[in-house]
């Protein structure tokens, strides 16, 4: 794993089932909208050595006919949506900052949960992204020190803590502690 | 030391030793392995929508023709 600079992080990593489904669901995703990864699948990337059914992404506010031209393209090529079928029923879950999950016709397993921006932090992840340069393409994820004030701070569950930790100790040389400890205390003061 | 502290202290030392083990080796070697666990959990993963949805406790927002959960 190589941290090449502040936005970039190199890995020569064996891909998983997991990183080949989001890498192929991104492909089309990105085409239409700005995306970050985030939560468990992050730590997962990053090594983690656990599983997720789901892969959860953040998105921008799109227009009802950008995400009509966004779900034809995924139907294309064998995505459902598990919530619903009509295009204007997911965009309503969606303008009701409710999340949706997509995955391969005929699974359940894996999936992407699918959610649009919904406050600042879904906004700081949004414009702060780091990009995995994996063997196959880039995905973009959440820079580390949100999503580690994010579990250690809001979620908390031992899954998301042993995550923060896992974090902590892959990329400890290049974690900004101070901003960590900023993020903690205004996600104290939001939830 | 009870058996849930003591659970827990070793997962924490497991998250800790592997983490280090990732950081000091090269990424196909501890992603060889970590793929084990994901591949196999994924492919015995085998579950109706609807099942899925009752595990994820959202089945207040599944609309489809056929039915509504």
């Amino acid at each position: 794993m190589k941290f090449i600079d502040k936005k970039t992080i190199e890995i020569d990593r064996e891909l998983s089932e997991l990183d080949t489904f989001t890498l192929d669901f991104v492909k089309i995703l990105k085409k239409y909208v700005k995306y970050v990864l985030v939560s468990g699948y992050v730590s997962i990337l990053l090594g983690r050595a656990r599983v997720s059914e789901d892969v959860d992404v953040i998105i921008q506010k799109i227009d009802f006919s950008i995400f009509q031209a966004l779900y034809k393209e995924l139907k294309k090529n064998n995505y459902y949506c598990l919530n619903a079928e009509e295009d204007s029923t997911i965009y309503e879950y969606l303008s009701d900052n409710l999340a949706v999950r997509f995955a391969k016709r005929d699974k359940t397993i894996p999936n992407v949960e699918l959610k649009w921006v919904k406050h600042k932090f879904d906004k700081l992840a949004l414009e702060n992204t780091i990009s995995i340069k994996l063997s196959k393409g880039d995905l973009k994820i959440s820079h580390l020190e949100l999503q580690i004030a994010f579990k250690e701070e809001v979620l908390k569950s031992p899954k998301d803590l042993d995550d923060a930790n896992h974090i902590k100790e892959v990329a400890k040389e290049h974690l900004d502690n101070k901003l960590i400890r900023k993020y903690k205390e205004m996600l104290r003061g939001f939830y | 030391m009870g058996f849930i502290e003591e659970n827990e202290k070793e997962r924490k030392s497991f998250v800790r030793k592997w983490a280090k083990y990732v950081r000091t080796h090269s990424d196909k070697d501890w992603s060889k392995q970590q793929n084990v666990i994901i591949n196999s959990a994924l492919k015995s993963a085998n579950m109706t929508r609807e099942q899925f949805f009752k595990m994820k406790g959202e089945t207040n927002f599944v609309k489809y023709k056929d039915q509504i959960l």
